[in-house]
Formats: C-alpha cells, structure tokens, sequence
C-alpha cells in the first residue's frame, strides 16, 4: 500500500490499464465477449432518433418549408443578380471593394484573382457559390449577433448557450446535412440553412468575447451619463466591441464559405463544389484542381479583404474606388455586345490539359515509387495500428506469419524494457512504453473494450479527476449502446494516426520555425494558406497521387491538422519571457539547453492547446476523407446522407462528437494542470 | 441644518455569491462590523466596504483617502449605485437612491451626477468632441448645442484643437482631460472622481490640481474625490475620510487628520507632510476662559501652525488669537504649537 501511494497518479493509471489488459489477454480464449462490445447490449437508439425526429419533422414541416419558400427570393434574387450583372462590373466592384479596405496590394489580389476565376470558365459556378454564401452570411450575422448579446446579457443563459455553440462546432459537417435534407427536402435552400447555422457560432462566440471585453469603466461611463440598457449596447458597447465583432464576421465568412461547398454533396446546385465532386468522381484530377483553386481563390480573396477590415482601421482614397467602379461601369457598357458571356472563357483548357497529360506521365513512370509508398505505409505502419502486428504480419507482406510464440516473445521484450526505463525512476514512461507495445500487437480496432474504457477513464481521472472521468465513461456508453463501438475505434485509429504524425512533424517544424526566421518565413505563408483553404479541396492532391483509400485520407487530414500544431508550437517558444531567458543565458546555458530547459517547459501549455486543435481539426477533416473512403463514424454519417437516415446520421455525428469532445477535454485537462504548475 | 447632498449610512459592499444573505449570518454571528467582516473573508467572500457612514455637505469637496485595494473605487460605485451594495442606506439630496426605479437612476444620472474613471473610460470609437458630448446626446439635445457645448467645456479644460482626435492619439494628461470634460458636460450638480490625477506625472498633476481648484471654485459642486496621495487630499480636501481595509477609519479636516490621527494607520499617511503647513491655529485653540496672557504676538485665526510659531518663538505664556473682525476667538499655548509641529520628527 505504501508503495502504491508514493506512485504518481500517472504511473498508478497506466499500471492499472496494464493490469486490465493482462486480465482480458488471459480471458481472450474463454471469453468472446471481450473483443467488440456486444450485441445484446446495445439499444436500436438509431431507430429511436430517426423516429423521433420523423415525428417532430413532420410537426414543423410546413413551417419549415415555408421559410424555405421565403429563402428562395433573396437567393434567387443574388443569384440573378451575381450571374447576370456583366463580369466586368462585379470584378469592378470587388477590386473597388480591396482597394478601400487594403490598398494596392488587396487591389492586385482581387483583380488577379478573380481574373483568374474568369478564365478558368467556372465564373458561373462561382457566382452561384457565393450567392449561397451572400445569403447566408448575413443570416448568420444576426442569429450570431443576437446569441452573442443574449449571452451577453444574460449570465444564466451564458454556460448553456456555450455548450451549445460547442457542440454545434464538434458535430461534423456532414451531420447539419441529413435532419436539414429531410426538413427542407432536396435543393441549395439545405445548403444556405446548413451555411447559417455552422456560421452563426464563430459569430456568436466573437459577439459575446468582444462585449465582455470592453473595458468595465467604459461600460460604467455608458451607465453614467445616463444611457439606457439598449443605448448602452447600441452605442457604447457594440461599437466599442466592433474589431473582435469583425473578426466573428471574417470568421462566419469563412465558415459559410466552407459549409457551402461541403454542401454541394447533395447536389441540385450548378456551384463549384459540385463541380468539384463531380471532376473528382470522374478522375479528371486537372479540371477538378482547376475548380478546387477557384474555390482557394474566393477564400483568400474574402478572408484576406474582411481580416484588413476587421483588424486594421486604416482605409485607402474611396474616390479612387469610385473611378474603379466608374471604369468597369464604362467597360461593361462599351464592351456589352463584344465581351463574351463569362462562361465561355476557357483559356486554361490547355493547361488542364497539359496537367491531366502531365500527370498521368507522372504516375506511368513515379506510379511503382507511389505505391510502394503507399503500400509500405499502409503495410507496415497503418494496418498494424488497425488490426494488430498479430493480424497484420503475414507472409506475404512481412515475409513471415506471426505466431503466438512471436507475441510472447514480443511482450516479454516489451515488458523487459518497460521495467529496465521504470528502474530508472521512470515509472510512468515505463508503463506507457508497455501499454503502446500492446495497443501496437493487438490493433486500435480489436482491442478488447474494457481495456477502452478503462484507459480512456484512466488518462481522463489523471487529466482532470473523477467528475471528468465519470463524465468521459458516461459518453464512451453513450457510443457503446449505440452500436457503433467498432465505427468509432475505426475513427479513432485513423484520428490517432493522423494526430500522432502531425504532432511528431508538426511540433518538429513548429521548433524549427521557432529557431530560424528564415524557415519560418516559408512555413508561415504555407500555414496561412493550408488554414484558408477549405476542407473539401484538400482531398483533390492526394486523390491524384495516391488514388481512393484510407493513406490518401490520412494525408489529407494530415495536411489540415498540422497547422494549428505548428504554429502553438512556435508561439509558445517564441514568447517565452525575456528575463527568463536572460536567467538561462547568464547561467551559461547554450542554445539547445536553453530550449530543452526553458523554453519548453515554458511552451508546453501552449503546446498542448495547439495538439488540442490539432485534434478537433482531424476530426473535422476524418468526416470530409469519408468521401474517399475511409471506414469509421464519418462513413456512416456519409451513408446516412445518402439514404436520407437522419438517425443515423445524428447518432452517428453525435458519436463523432463525442470521441472529439472526450479528446478535446482530456488533453485541455493536462494542458490546464501544466498552467498551474507554471503558475500562469 | 439643511438636507447634506449625500449622505450613506451603515453601507456594505460584500463581492462573492450569496452576499446579502451570508453578510446578514455574519452580522448575526458577531457583535462589531469588523468581526463580521473577518468572519465573511474567512469563508471566502471580499468585504470591500464595510459599515461606511458618512455624509457630504452641498458644496463640499469631500476626499475619500486610503491606500490602493483598501475600497475606495467600490465606495464610490455604491454611491453612484454602478454596484448594488449588500446593505445600508445611500441618499442624494435626501432621495433613497438604492430604492430608485430603473428609470429614475436614469434620469439622476443624466440630470444630476456626474463621474471621472480612474482609468478615463473612454469610448474608444469616439472622438474627443463626440465623447464629451455623449451625455448630452442622452438628454437628447440637438446635435449642434451638443457640438457648441462639447467645445466650450473641452476648451474649459485646455484641450481645445484636439475636439476631433481619438482617445487612441491622446496622451495620459489629455486622456484624464476628456474624462473631466465629459463629466462636466451636463453640468451635474454632484461630481465624483476617481483617482483622476493618479495616472499622471507630478508636474502635470500639480498642474491639473491648480486647475481642478479654478474650475471648482467656478462651479462650486458637491465633490468626492478619491485619491491615495495624502498632499493631493490635504491640498483640495474640505474634509478628508481615511479608508482601510474597507473601513472608514477617521474622517475629518485636513488639519484634524493631520494633527490628531486617530491610530498608526493615519499617521503613518501624514508622516511625511510638513504639518505646519497644512494645519491652522484653530486646531490648537483654547476657547475656556483666559488665562493671564502678558503678550500679544497678533495671532490671527486663519493662520497656519508654522506662520503662528514664527510670531511667538520666544514667548512661553498663553498668547490671544484673534478672528477675522478682530474680536479674540480664544488662546493659544506657544509650547502647544511647537508640539503639534514636532509629533513625528522624533
Ligand atoms: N467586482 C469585484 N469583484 C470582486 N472583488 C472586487 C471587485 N471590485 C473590487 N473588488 C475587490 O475589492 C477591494 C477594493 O477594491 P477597490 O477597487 O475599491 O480598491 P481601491 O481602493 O479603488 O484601489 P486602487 O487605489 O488600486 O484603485 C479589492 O480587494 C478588490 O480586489
Ligand atoms: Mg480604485
């Protein structure tokens, strides 16, 4: 018992999930109850949401549809307005638009950019695309708005309408599109709803950050002179919020912008993401990479123009914008009967084509290095932390079959080297390096359910004790009884693979950037531009290279969740405290010392907070890779989407949910108890 | 005597949950105010102001004094009720205002109280000129009389020519000069400032002061100052209170302060002021019945302790003091002087 209580709570958890695994390694022959979580306790709780929603669906569907009819009018209207104003007046009136928000540079932008959309000949599609995005955005901003002022206003309401906002922006993607399908049947209208509502939360959040961020006396001035409760918000406190306001709108800009495109799944809309889809579908990677650039470029156009808005005050001659817009005006009319329709620009047709040649002589000739890339990936790294070394290592692959004499040997090595690093005080580490050995010889996807449960609760209790630990086992049931344990350690293999990876090369280029100004000068602007582009885009390189499959779907991740990696990993190293690193110099430490000592210890909070995101952002991106093919929850909430079942879509979402929340805790736990230790 | 301009009586202001009913238990469990007080900070709750009364007269420059965290931005808030205090009374011109509906708070503030933050409370969206001119804009005047007399109140302050900068170009100085403008703007009768020249360097403090004193003496409003620079207090005071901990622990004339502190807390405040200076003859002044008084060094009842020495440094026996209309207002015992001056030299 003594010794018990002088182990650290960590040493004692992961000791205990040894103890667990020994126990169900023991039973694995008697019992085949252990592997896959049964059946008999399992709920239909699928069929129970599906029918319940059926059921409230079909309260509110006239009313539903009848918003839906409304929605059409201002859609329609934009649209028309967007498809049929001549291309020179809407590039006009853009360029304008960047000039009096950013000046020449934001000007060069626009005009390049767009021009570019011009002649790729998706013009049309994109002026689809956005009008979507027009409309919803503005919805967005005022249920954003309004959310983020009542949680302003009231306290009670705030730690609901916070959870709530939570979990809008854990649920998958994928997940909006099924209820709101069935709702609003089939056409753009899902797509504008599902934009608004995966908005409106970034809006929100902003809102209510902004308001309770003006200072208390600036607030109290407003009262002073006697302002009533609306005065006060309208006139001192909004505007005096109105930079982090701005940074809620470029935000929900963005995010419609990405919703929009997702939602060009359910198709019935001539908008660039179905373009998209549809080249990608027919492997017609250089046209499909043309459309996905016009996509990157709206982006960048409209994150880079309303981030200059939202943060900078300074704005640039509006009369030059006018002579800007005078000029379109004039060319448009000029040019009324001489310009083509937008449409029928195709001057990069050659150069899709040269790209579609090119390419595939690429993977005629690198197509061997390709797959044997591929292949040993899958081989020798994925498929083993799937299915287990026992199942993975066969003769034709590895050169041998494993036998159970191999898996004695294996973790009597395991366990020889984990006791000789705990001899050495390192108990935990030790334990770790045997509980890793084990999860890597049975497979994430088989290993035998209580050692899930009794690790996950083990790492929660040690991240945040008890309530978290109840809360974390309570959720992993939640999925249990669902029936979909197996989906969701599939997610969780491919999440964790994907996780691991990016925090090994992410937290590598995040430490080099850190170190070099000049690698962080070409690491920045890849970062910027991997976080504007959205989701969807992502899957059209891999695709090319490496074909349908879960290794394109791991890259694919691994592309979008790297970033946050990077950059909290060189954030916290760079602002370590001077004085600090003054201590370290004048002690005579060298550079790396400083950097093992100091800087680290001082950075890892803010390093666990990027891994948090770097998580949360796999999650996302694991539901969109279910359209190349990957196997876990995002393939059923893609499934769901097809059939129309929208219990199982939510069940399913909320699954997805569930494993990114218990996550997201877990690791905000440790990064919590780090701060502290700090005294931050 | 007429109605004070403010007075508070047994006022609480507990920050923690459950305020009101736990400083009720508190109050129940324990004989004296400051029991009750360690009583509720021992079980976590901060008992920022504790049983403060007082009252201001209309006119008064009245100094609220006491070291940074000891309550004194928390006593104003009560009285401007930006809190809602946990108990006690606070009246203006004789009006509850802790009973006063939403809308009448309204209309005091618009109407009557005027306030100057600690650290400015500028909208930072506004110009100097829209600033100052935000409360008369909720009385509802006309945008050009609000314009014609932002400007005049913004010159009454020496800012003239920066009407148009943003708080973001403004210096310190001319930051807690917008502030003073803007609370003036509506010519409130009652003005409350908190620590307004804290922020500054002394030249431009001493400077400011000089002309806080012209612009009063103009005004003539009821005034709590806060401050924690005993000079500043001695310098504007009509009366001072001294907070600490969240108490009041005197309250009294500079003078009084100065040369009867009621404990060590005080004294040590006034350690460092030249006593002298700041103290007039009638704090020593004997009023009974004379004694044999052989000299008559002119002793007038407006001077100071240091002038009325240096008139009677070689005298020993009871000198007269004379008031204003040369009639005698009392005595004074030379060796009383030097004695009040000397209290801390040692
Ligand atoms: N809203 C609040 N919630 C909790 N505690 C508060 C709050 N406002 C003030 N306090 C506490 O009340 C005490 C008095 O604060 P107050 O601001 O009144 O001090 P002060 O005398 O104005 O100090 P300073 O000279 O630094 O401005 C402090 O201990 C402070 O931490
Ligand atoms: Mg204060």
């Amino acid at each position: 018992m003594t010794l018990l209580a002088r182990l650290t709570p960590g040493a004692r958890a992961a000791l205990l999930v040894i103890a667990v695994g020994a126990l169900c390694m023991a039973l694995d022959r008697s019992a085949n109850w252990l592997p896959g979580w049964p059946d008999a306790l399992t709920l239909p709780m699928t069929q129970w949401v599906g029918d319940g929603l059926e059921w409230v669906f079909d309260l509110i569907r006239p009313g539903v549809r009848l918003i839906s009819a409304l929605l059409e009018y201002p859609m329609a209207g934009v649209n028309w307005l967007l498809t049929e104003t001549p291309w020179p007046l809407v590039l006009g009136a853009t360029v304008a638009l960047a000039w009096y928000a950013g000046g020449l540079s934001m000007a060069a932008l626009a005009s390049v950019g767009l021009g570019f959309v011009l002649i790729s000949g998706y013009w049309v599609e994109g002026m689809n695309t956005l009008a979507l995005v027009f409309v919803s955005v503005p919805l967005a901003l005022i249920l954003g708005l309004l959310i983020g002022i009542w949680s302003n206003e009231s306290p009670r309401a705030r730690p609901w309408i916070e959870a709530t906002l939570d979990l809008m922006q854990t649920v998958p993607t994928f997940a909006y599109l099924t209820p709101l399908l069935l709702l609003f049947g089939f056409g753009p209208v899902v797509g504008l709803i599902a934009s608004a509502i995966y908005a409106a939360p970034p809006m929100a959040r902003n809102t209510a950050l902004g308001l309770q961020r003006v200072e208390a006396e600036v607030k109290e001035a407003g009262i002073m002179a006697g302002a009533t409760r609306a005065q006060q918000l309208i006139q001192v406190e909004i505007p005096a919020a109105s930079t982090q306001i701005m940074i809620g709108v470029n935000q929900a800009l963005m995010a419609a912008l990405s919703m929009v495109i997702i939602a060009a799944v359910i198709g019935g809309f001539d908008d660039i993401g179905w373009e998209v889809l549809l080249t990608m579908r027919q492997a017609n990677f250089g046209q499909s990479l043309l459309a996905g650039l016009v996509i990157v470029v709206f982006a960048i156009i409209i994150d880079r123009i309303s981030a200059r808005m939202a943060t900078s005050g300074q704005r640039f001659d509006l009369r030059i914008s006018w002579i800007i817009l005078g000029v379109s005006v004039v060319a448009a009319i000029a040019a009324w009967a001489l310009l083509p329709p937008p449409g029928d620009f195709a001057l990069l047709a050659p150069t899709v084509e040269a790209v579609d040649s090119g390419l595939s002589q690429f993977t005629r000739g690198a197509g061997a290095t390709l797959d044997s890339i591929k292949n040993n990936a899958m081989f020798y790294g994925l498929l083993p932390l799937r299915i287990g070394l026992d199942s993975a290592v066969l003769p034709f692959t590895w050169g041998f079959s494993w036998t159970p004499g191999m898996s004695w040997i294996y973790y009597g090595v395991a366990g020889l080297i984990g006791l000789g690093v705990a001899l050495t005080g390192r108990i935990t580490l030790g334990a770790s390096l045997v509980i890793l050995a084990g999860v890597f010889e049975t497979g994430i996807s088989e290993l035998p359910w209580p050692v899930v449960f009794v690790g996950v609760g083990a790492l929660a209790w040690v991240s945040g004790g008890w309530k978290l630990t109840r809360l974390v086992v309570i959720l992993l049931l939640f999925i249990a009884i669902a029936g979909l344990w197996e989906r969701a350690l599939l997610s969780l293999y491919l999440c964790g693979a994907a996780v691991l990876i990016c925090a090994v090369v992410g937290g590598l280029l995040g430490l080099l950037s850190a170190v070099s100004a000049t690698a962080w000068a070409v690491i920045r602007p890849v970062c910027d531009m991997l976080q504007t582009i959205p989701l969807f885009v992502f899957l059209i390189p891999v695709l090319m290279f490496f074909q349908i499959g879960e290794f394109s779907a791991l890259l694919a991740i691994i592309a979008y969740a790297i970033v946050p990696m990077i950059r909290y990993t060189r954030h916290g190293l760079v602002t370590t405290p001077a004085e600090l690193l003054e201590a370290a110099t004048s002690s005579g430490a060298t550079k790396w010392q400083t950097m093992k000592e100091v800087r680290a210890p001082y950075a890892a909070p803010t390093i666990l907070l990027g891994l948090n995101q770097t998580i949360l952002y796999a999650f996302a991106m694991l539901v969109i890779a279910a359209l190349i093919g990957t196997t876990g929850l995002g393939q059923s909430i893609y499934i769901a989407l097809g059939s129309a079942n929208v219990g199982l879509g939510i069940v399913a979402g909320a699954a997805m949910a569930i494993l990114a929340l218990i996550a997201d805790r877990i690791v905000q736990g440790f990064a919590e108890e780090r701060r502290r230790a700090l005294g931050l | 005597m007429s109605t004070p301009a403010i007075s508070v009586d047994g006022l609480w202001q507990v920050f923690g949950t459950d305020a009101k009913a736990r400083l009720k238990e508190a109050l129940g469990r324990n004989d004296t105010a400051p029991d009750a007080a360690s009583d509720l900070r021992e079980s976590g709750l901060i008992p920022a102001v504790q049983d403060a009364s007082f009252e201001v007269r209309e006119g008064e420059l009245f100094v609220i004094m006491g070291l940074s965290g000891s309550g004194k931005s928390t006593m104003i808030r009560c009285v401007s009720r930006l809190v809602e205090p946990t108990a006690g009374s606070v009246k203006i011109d004789g009006e509850d205002i802790l009973a006063a509906s939403p809308k009448r708070l309204i209309e005091l503030r618009r109407e009557k109280l005027g306030m100057v933050f600690q650290h400015f409370g500028l909208f930072p969206h506004m110009t100097v000129a829209e600033n100052v001119a935000f409360p008369l804009k909720m009385l509802g005047k006309s945008r050009a009389e609000r314009r014609r007399r932002a400007l005049e109140v913004i010159e009454m302050v020496g800012l003239d020519g920066r009407e148009d900068a943003y708080p973001r170009e403004l210096s310190g100085g001319q930051k807690q000069r917008v502030g003073i403008a803007r609370s003036l703007a509506a010519n409130p009768d009652t003005w409350f400032l908190d620590e307004p020249f804290s922020a500054l360097d002394p030249l431009i403090r001493r400077q400011l002061q000089d002309e806080f004193l012209k612009i009063q003496s103009g005004l003539n409003k009821t005034i709590v100052f806060i401050t924690h620079d005993i000079s500043e207090a001695l310098k504007l005071a009509d009366r001072i209170a001294i907070m600490r901990d969240g108490r009041i622990v005197q309250i009294g004339t500079p003078a009084q302060i100065v040369l009867n502190p009621v404990d060590d807390y005080v004294r040590e405040f006034s350690r460092d002021v030249a006593k002298g200076r700041h103290a007039r003859l009638d704090s020593v002044l004997h009023t009974d019945t004379p004694p044999q008084m052989p000299d008559d060094p002119k002793l007038r009842l407006d001077m100071t302790l240091e002038e009325a020495l240096a008139n009677c440094m070689s005298l020993y026996e009871p000198v007269p003091v004379w008031d204003d209309r040369g009639r005698m207002a009392g005595y004074v015992h030379p060796s009383d002087l030097a004695a009040a001056l000397q209290v801390d030299r040692s």
